[in-house]
Formats: structure tokens, C-alpha cells, sequence
């Protein structure tokens, strides 16, 4: 796993270097619950790019001038730290594809952001903030040979009314965004034609 | 001056606070099966979340359920947020069932009816709707001087309410209801030195309406 020392410096450093700006910035943070599903008989590496550890949106005004900073790594981590395990009889998290094919799992997983949008009422006229989010999912085999890629996407929105500021608006729809990725994921896994074909191989 | 003191002074206020209670509400009710409820089972009150522009509200839907809860005859209700999570991803505005045949096949899946079953679940009432604000006008204006402060103006506004509910039925996978509720109410806020807001409880009594009414339809009244 990844030191912790790395870890906090990845979360201080880029908070520190937006401190600086006049943009907001908003890490996202929620809970989430376990998937209430059978569990697939499958053993699976999880390894989670840089990209989607370190992944943050920037949002601009309608003037060009950076506006918000969405960071929102950290809680994709620990979303799929919450949703894996409920879903997949054993779950190992390592560092790198290496790591992962030495630990003898049946199969490698790597989630990856791959557009994140975010709409606002100030800009869309309507009384609702909007977070559009695009993954790419890899499953690989044990030795790193192609098993399946796919795209998902996520959606949630949280009324203009219920906040009192839009940071907090934006981090509950994009709460809610997370919680559809998980349900989408969770329940489409297994139907994922090249995973239903290796699943039915097995 | 006098004057005011005098009728005026009580008038004013009198006509203000009968303008404040100022909210009509209707409630129709659609019985198509037989209900009732034994002292284990419990209802659950659920938000649609699935239209594009807007969302029913949590805090209706949480308003409704602890109508039900209240009273001598207080129904067993199961929190919202609890449900959803305990059933995830099931019930989550893309997954949700939308009539009661899906509801029959999800019941299929044994996690999804140990769980209904844990809860004691006999009725999902789906609440669907939104409140609307329309016709602001007028205007209040405030001013901070070295010798005081104070507001002048007038503002005023309408809440339209409406939600509908339907009532399944768990045991029997079939929709035995639906009741839905409309209220409006105009709002008042004059501001002579000091704002006096003069709120009409729209949402409130809609809620208070749609939870009593839901009440009497599960107990089977």
C-alpha cells in the first residue's frame, strides 16, 4: 500500500498550493454503504492510478478565471474501498500492476476518471447543482493480458434550496454521483459482456 | 396618530396574522385494494428522485414519515436514509422500481427480501413532488446610520405545493393507492424599521395533510 507520509503529502500539497489562489476549493467527502449483493467467487488486485488518486476538476466562470478546484480522489478511494470487498469473495489493494500480478489474484482491476463535469445554477438557470462524472473501467487478467474495459457513467444532483453555500451543494451531488457509480457498478459488473464470458469460462 | 393607536393599531396586526394563515390545502384519495396493518409490520416512506430538473425533498419526506410515527395510533416507520442504505443499490434513483411488478421481481434477489423482512416492511409509500415559490414581488430596503438602523418596504410571495403518494403493498406486490395533496399559501413580510415576516406553512401543511390522510389509509380507517 502507499506510505502514509506520501499520502498526507498528496492531500497538503495541493490544498497548500490552492490556498494561494482566489479559486474555492472543495474535496469531497461522504460515506457510503456496503453493496447489499452476492458476492462474485472471484479473487481480485485493485490498483489505483495516479490519476485517480491525485484526480481534481477545476471549474471556470463564465469569464475564463478559475473558480472551483474539485478534488475528488481521495473519495472515489474510498468508495471502491467500500464497494469491492462487499462485492468479490477476497480484495487485495496494492500499488502497481507488478505488485498485483505477484499476489496471485484471478484478475486486476484499475477505475479510472475519465471527465468529470459539473453544472451549477448560476450557469444553467435551474435550481439544481448537477455533477456529471465518465470512468473507464480495466479488468486485466493475472499477467496483464486485456480481460475487458468499459465505460460507466455517473450522475447526481442535490437542490439549490437545501444549502447554504455551493461548496456544500457541489460536494453533496457529487456524493450523490458516487453513490450512482457504486449502484451502476455493482449491479452491471457481472453483465459486462467480456466479464460474463470470462466468468462463464471459469 | 391617535388613530393608529387606536383601530388602526389593532387592525393592522389582526389582518397581517389572518394573512399569514393564508394557506388552502386539498387532499384527494384513490383507494384501489384493501389495507391494514399488524402491530410488527412498519412502512416506509420514500422519495422519487428520478425527474431531471428537481427532487422530492428529504426533509418533506421526513416530515411525512414522522406524521405517521406520531399519535396514539403512530404507525412503525422505517427511516429513509436507513432504508436506502441497508437495501443499496437497489432503491437509488437509477435502480428504483418504478411500478409494483418490478418490486415482485426484485423480491426475487434473497438479499433484498431478507432485508425487507428484517425491517418488518409491509407498505412502501413513494412520495413524488416539489414547492414551488412564484409572484415575488415588492421590495425592503435597509439603512445603518451613526443614529440607528431600520428597514422599509414590503415583500410578498406565493408557495405552491404538490406531492402525490402511492401505496404498496409488499406482501402482495400491488399499488392500493394513491393520495395526493396540493396547498398554497401567500407570504408577507412588511418591514417598518423592523421586517415582520409573515410566513405561510405551505409545505407544513401539506405534510401535516398528506401524513394524517396516509395514516387513516394504511391503518385501513
Amino acid at each position: 500500500m502507499t506510505n502514509p507520509a506520501i499520502s498526507i503529502c498528496r492531500i497538503l500539497l495541493p490544498a497548500l498550493l490552492l490556498s494561494a489562489c482566489g479559486a474555492n476549493s472543495v474535496v469531497i467527502s461522504g460515506s457510503f454503504p456496503t453493496p447489499n449483493i452476492g458476492k462474485l467467487p472471484i479473487d481480485l488486485a485493485v490498483v489505483y492510478d495516479d490519476n485517480l488518486l491525485d484526480f481534481m476538476y477545476t471549474e471556470y466562470s463564465e469569464t475564463g478565471q478559475e473558480e472551483y478546484y474539485i478534488q475528488s480522489g481521495q473519495s472515489h478511494i474510498q468508495l471502491f474501498n467500500a464497494v469491492l470487498p462487499a462485492m468479490f469473495d477476497n480484495v487485495t489493494f496494492v500499488d502497481n500492476l507488478e505488485a498485483a500480478a505477484d499476489s496471485g489474484a484471478d484478475a486486476i482491476f484499475v477505475p479510472n476518471i475519465e471527465e468529470f463535469q459539473l453544472a451549477l445554477p448560476a450557469k444553467t438557470r435551474l435550481d439544481v447543482y448537477e455533477v456529471w462524472i465518465k470512468y473507464n473501467m480495466r479488468l486485466l487478467t493475472a499477467e496483464g493480458a486485456y480481460l475487458a474495459d468499459w465505460e460507466l457513467t455517473s450522475y447526481g444532483k442535490t437542490p439549490t434550496e437545501t444549502f447554504l453555500t455551493t461548496e456544500s451543494a457541489i460536494n453533496d451531488a457529487a456524493v450523490v454521483a458516487l453513490r450512482d457509480l457504486a449502484s451502476t457498478f455493482a449491479l452491471s459488473f457481472a453483465r459486462v459482456p467480456e466479464i460474463s464470458a470470462w466468468l462463464a469460462n471459469r | 396618530m391617535k388613530l393608529f393607536d387606536g383601530v388602526a393599531g389593532k387592525l393592522i396586526p389582526l389582518v397581517l396574522m389572518l394573512c399569514a394563515g393564508c394557506t388552502s390545502t386539498t387532499v384527494d384519495e384513490f383507494r384501489q385494494g384493501e389495507t391494514g396493518i399488524a402491530s410488527h409490520e412498519t412502512v416506509v416512506i420514500l422519495g422519487r428522485r428520478q425527474a431531471g430538473n428537481r427532487e422530492t425533498s428529504g426533509d418533506f419526506v421526513d416530515c411525512v414519515a414522522d406524521r405517521l410515527a406520531q399519535g396514539a395510533n403512530g404507525l412503525g416507520v422505517v427511516p429513509e436514509q436507513e432504508f436506502l442504505d441497508a437495501m443499496f443499490p437497489w432503491f437509488e434513483p437509477r435502480t428504483a422500481p418504478m411500478q409494483p411488478e418490478q418490486l415482485a421481481r426484485l423480491m426475487v434477489e434473497e438479499q433484498v427480501a431478507l432485508t425487507m423482512r428484517d425491517f418488518g416492511v409491509r407498505y412502501i409509500i413513494w412520495v413524488d413532488g416539489f414547492t414551488e415559490r412564484l409572484n415575488r414581488q415588492g421590495s425592503i430596503s435597509c439603512t445603518v446610520a451613526p443614529g440607528g438602523a431600520g428597514c422599509f418596504g414590503y415583500g410578498t410571495w406565493e408557495d405552491d405545493a404538490s406531492f402525490r403518494s402511492e401505496i404498496w403493498d409488499v406482501n402482495n406486490f400491488n399499488d392500493v393507492g394513491t393520495i395526493s395533496t396540493d396547498a398554497s399559501g401567500q407570504s408577507f413580510v412588511p418591514a417598518l424599521v423592523i421586517p415582520i415576516p409573515l410566513i405561510a406553512r405551505v409545505e407544513a401543511n401539506a405534510c401535516q395533510r398528506l401524513g394524517d390522510q396516509l395514516k387513516d389509509f394504511v391503518i385501513g380507517s
